[in-house]
């Protein structure tokens, strides 16, 4: 999983293509739409989708801890798909490895877990959160009008941009987006789609191809 | 037999209404008498029905002295009919019959549409005749102690089973048969009732599957004239060379209309029909209450409406799609036309014969060319229908989505014995070479959810209970009554006024493009977006005059390969000069054009041309070998080229070649070109470049929603399901990735594959091309033959390129 270097709004960052960004002046890993439980969901409603999803999920999700070395981690929303299942509980378990970590959950619309569940697993709530010049927030649309001169960091539209080429050549790629006023994150679960959005002027788009991000 | 009872009385109705029995219905009477099965062949209009319904009533007669006096018999008759609108007009002709001949039977219908109340009577007592369409087979099949509504049933009969054997939909009749089968052992007749096909008798054999019935095929001998005409542009120089509309021609279409009591217009899409309508009216508003519209997104009342209109003769004209393809003559109906190619001689026939239904009147229809190149085709349909052409239907073999499902009907209702079943499925002709390892996964998928099991897996679907798998879940089991069937599954959205008012039905895909405050039309009639509102588009009425006509998908149908063979003839006599059809020599003019650009390739020639353009380097080559040949030849083609050297291509076909378009160029020439159809490793390199695309990815849709994996949610409680929702595409890359062996997966590639066509039939193409000559050029511009391919749109894409390599030289759109 190869990383790309990049400032922004006079911070740096770097752009996994494990789907996270490492933020180097608060040592935090930044993520969203985890939907942990999302197969465990599916599968509890008799739909068959693999249930070994989870699991390769949150083991990139440990290389990127042990590449990093964050004193904390930042969930943009959609960690749990819904309610509690035994994906939860792998969850848990897989917890227990980090116990020195915070977590922090800026919540989401699917995070609809019992409270004192979050507790046990040992995840802080906010609905949003002021880190330096950044405002982080699930949904971008929910940004306050209020906020002055912080960036916004955000999730939930799982973005990926759409590329074209000379001889009617395209690919449709998950991304990382940075907008004038609005940074989305690729969505963390590879059980996850993509929408594809159109860049504003003046943005920066990053493509996660494999093992690579690439700049377009 | 004649002497019998009951044929007297029918003989007796008859000759009370000046009727006799046609040659074929006696035969069949006699066979159905005589206890065999078997399959009728008759086109619709010449007492079809009652070639097996009367002797379904003879029978009876026979069997019953005081028939006149038993009611409530129980289910003896079940008649399986594909369209839910064709079942009211046969019960009302069998009510007739039943009525005049004082048997007091009921006839009942069950299809999508039948109220509560009348499932809920039919649960208590059974008509002696049930009309049904195969999905509702399966909803029976679903409810608790089904057997018993089964009970006294002898005799099933499959109407229109052409339409159905080809079609998943003809599976769960196959099932649905092994079924009642495995209930009533051998006593069980069934019968097909079939327009004619190229492969009658494998109809048959898919209808009876293993059960060793005694088999008989009964075939009206009815000869139908049919007179074709051409509507010629008058400049054919000045016609576009691509296109599907062909609405330069509509000012040569309205004489037509004028000239006839009532005309039915087909166009092969939804969209293509609205903008006719609107185009016609605007060109005729005089026509204005006498002309209406009719395909299938459109509202079921507003069609039926039309349908009565279309029998009583008030309309001149109705614009219209496959949606009238099928059911009961329109008698006043004495004109087809059709707009653009009808991709298949049986389609053809069956569109010319809705007109000219008196006995001995002429079927008189148009065809109307929406491109320069498509007048050959009119010249190969003519030609294939003096030899009686006629298109197979292929069977479906081993669709395990539909197996999946049968499987879990079975579950939610009574449970099932694996062996049993197995028995059953494995003597359906679907089914007969599935492997005992495939059966166990399926099982499997349905038990664990494909894992071994964990003690921390929640999947539950079906349960083992004693020797039966049951469904133990409520709420899985009330999910599933409410999926069964669904084999279309293009998510389709209700279109409503916002003063309420239902006009149609519309394609998620196409909404979701457009914004509140655009204009679309359906029905008609201009709509202007306002919202989406529970599964249902909300609507107002639009002043503005332009408006986006929705493209439905699934419009695009594909040549048949014996229209392909006979268009492919038509062409080589085109180009030898040999034709002397009015409609191929006014491409004179074209052909020679396409002679000084490029070539015109003789029968033992294949023709290739490399044309540069500001889109990139194109490679035309032309087989004549129709659509879905060609889509697995480009891609293998593709597949070989970018094993020399890494590039990427797009790909597009028509009927008449393909296209490889690269931003690179494409190193093919004299000295290697022949190798790319060479027959070794043809199966390797085939599957690898299936595997290269995205066509399996678009198979697997209809297998998710088919074996249940997407949830499409009911009107108004879509929302409680929000976290079940997923993407067939989604799923398709979560199972390639987590669950490669899934054999869903494999069933998709399977269909990209072998649903286009025969492996044999690839292998025997490769090899005539192999022995052609091929001719490469170069032409300066664009040739009359690669234009139509050209500014087509549906593109596959093949790539042996890196992906950095290739994002590299992208930007973003």
């Amino acid at each position: 999983m190869e990383d790309i270097s990049f400032e922004w709004r006079e911070q740096h960052w770097r752009l996994s293509a494990g789907r996270a960004v490492y933020w180097e002046e608060e040592q935090t890993l930044i993520v969203a739409d985890l939907h942990v439980g999302k197969s465990a969901h599916f599968r509890k409603a008799g739909i068959a989708v693999p249930a070994n999803i989870v699991q390769e999920d949150l083991y990139r999700l440990q290389q990127l801890i042990t590449k990093y070395h964050p004193t904390r981690i930042i969930v943009v929303g959609d960690m749990f798909h819904s309610s509690a299942n035994n994906d939860v509980v792998y969850f848990k378990l897989w917890r227990q490895q980090f116990p020195h970590i915070p977590f922090l959950l800026i919540t989401g619309n699917h995070d609809i877990l019992a409270p004192d569940l979050y507790d046990e697993l040992d995840i802080r709530l906010q609905d949003t959160l002021s880190l330096r010049n950044i405002f982080f927030v699930h949904d971008a649309a929910d940004t306050p009008s209020t906020l002055d001169n912080q960036y916004v960091f955000s999730g939930h539209i799982h973005p990926g941009v759409r590329l074209v080429g000379y001889g009617k050549q395209s690919l449709r790629l998950p991304c990382f987006y940075f907008g004038p006023d609005t940074a989305v994150l690729p969505a963390f679960s590879h059980f996850t789609g993509t929408y594809s959005l159109e860049p504003e002027p003046s943005s920066a788009v990053f493509v996660i191809a494999e093992k690579k991000v690439f700049r377009v | 037999m004649k002497n019998t009872p009951g044929w007297q009385a029918i003989e007796q109705w008859l000759a009370a209404k000046e009727l006799k029995p046609f040659a074929f219905q006696e035969e069949a009477w006699e066979h159905y008498l005589s206890g065999r099965s078997g399959l009728v062949n008759a086109p619709t209009g010449f007492g079809k029905t009652f070639s097996m319904f009367l002797g379904v009533l003879i029978r009876w007669m026979n069997e019953q002295p005081d028939y006149r006096h038993k009611t409530n018999s129980g289910l003896q008759l079940l008649w399986v009919t594909p369209l839910r609108a064709l079942a009211k007009d046969i019960g009302r002709a069998m009510e007739e019959a039943l009525h005049e001949l004082h048997i007091p039977w009921k006839v009942g219908i069950r299809s999508g549409d039948t109220a509560t109340h009348i499932r809920e009577q039919q649960k208590k007592q059974m008509p002696e005749v049930l009309i049904i369409t195969p999905e509702s087979i399966h909803i029976l099949l679903a409810q608790k102690e089904y057997p018993k509504r089964f009970a006294g049933l002898h005799t099933v009969v499959v109407d229109e089973w052409h339409e159905l054997l080809g079609s998943k939909r003809g599976v769960l009749v196959e099932l649905g048969l092994s079924r009642l089968r495995g209930l009533h052992g051998e006593r069980l007749q069934t019968w097909g009732i079939s327009a004619t096909i190229g492969n009658l008798e494998e109809a048959l054999e898919v209808l009876m599957g293993q059960s060793v019935h005694e088999k008989a095929i009964v075939r009206a001998e009815v000869k139908k004239e049919i007179a074709v005409h051409c509507i010629l542009p008058d400049e054919i120089e000045k016609y576009p060379w691509a296109g599907h509309m062909g609405l330069k021609l509509l000012h040569k279409v309205l004489p037509v209309i004028q000239n006839s009591r009532t005309t039915l217009l087909f166009t092969n899409t939804r969209g293509q029909s609205e903008i006719w309508y609107q185009q016609i009216l605007k060109q005729c508003p005089e026509l204005a209450g006498a002309i209406a519209l009719h395909h299938g997104s459109i509202d079921a009342e507003l069609r039926i409406w039309v349908e009565e209109a279309l029998h009583t003769g008030t309309l001149k004209l109705v614009v219209c799609t496959s949606s009238l393809d099928l059911g009961v003559d329109f008698r006043p109906v004495d004109t087809v036309i059709q707009v653009g190619s009808p991709k298949g001689v049986a389609r053809f026939l069956q569109r010319a014969g809705r007109s000219g239904h008196q006995p001995d009147a002429v079927s008189n229809i148009w065809f109307l060319p929406t491109h320069s190149l498509e007048l050959v085709e009119a010249a190969a349909l003519k030609d294939a229908m003096k030899i009686n052409f006629i298109e197979s239907r292929m069977p479906v073999v081993l669709a395990f989505d539909v197996l999946l499902q049968y499987l879990m009907t079975l579950g939610v209702s009574d449970g099932f014995n694996a062996d049993e079943i197995w028995k059953e499925v494995t003597s359906t002709f679907c089914y007969r070479d599935l492997l005992p390892e495939e059966w166990q996964w399926i099982l499997a998928f349905l038990t664990t959810g494909g894992e071994a099991l964990h003690s921390y897996d929640e999947f539950r679907k079906l349960h083992l209970v004693g020797d039966q798998y049951h469904c133990v879940s409520k709420q899985q089991a009330l999910r599933h009554r409410l999926h069964i069937g669904t084999i279309v599954s293009d998510a389709m959205l209700k279109v409503r006024f916002m003063t309420g008012g239902f006009i149609g039905l519309i394609e998620e895909y196409f909404i979701s493009r457009l914004s509140p405050g655009d204009t679309f039309s359906l029905s008609g009639q201009n709509l202007e977006y306002v919202m989406i509102k529970d599964m249902t588009v909300i609507v107002r009425k639009s002043k503005s005059r332009k408006s986006i006509v929705p493209s439905w998908n699934g419009g695009r149908m594909p040549l048949s390969a014996n229209l392909g063979m006979m268009l492919r003839r038509k062409f080589h006599e085109a180009m030898s000069g040999a034709a002397r059809e009015e409609e191929v020599l006014i491409l004179q003019p074209l052909f020679e054009l396409q002679q000084a650009l490029s070539h015109i390739p003789l029968e033992d020639e294949l023709l290739m041309e490399q044309i540069e353009t500001k889109d990139g380097y194109h490679l035309f080559v032309y087989p004549f070998e129709g659509r879905l040949v060609h889509e697995v030849m480009a891609t293998l083609l593709a597949w070989r080229i970018s094993q020399r050297h890494p590039i990427s291509f797009s790909i597009a076909m028509n009927d008449y070649g393909f296209e490889l378009l690269s931003d690179q160029p494409i190193p093919v020439d004299d000295t290697n070109a022949q190798e790319l159809f060479s027959s070794e490793k043809l199966t390797e390199d085939l599957q690898a470049s299936v595997n290269a695309t995205e066509m399996a990815r678009r198979k697997f849709r209809d297998i998710a929603v088919i074996a249940g994996l997407i949830f499409q949610g009911f009107p108004g409680k879509h929302k409680a399901n929000r976290h079940l929702q997923s993407s067939a595409s989604l799923l398709f890359n979560v199972f390639h990735d987590y669950d490669p062996q899934n054999i869903l997966l494999r069933q998709a590639f399977n269909e990209a594959f072998f649903y286009q066509m025969e492996e044999a039939r690839l292998r025997d193409t490769m090899e005539r091309i192999y022995r052609n000559k091929i001719v490469i050029t170069f032409p300066q511009r664009l040739t009359p033959f690669c234009f139509p391919i050209k500014v087509d749109s549906l593109r596959e894409q093949l790539t042996s390129e890196k992906l950095e390599d290739r994002i590299k030289k992208m930007i973003v759109w």
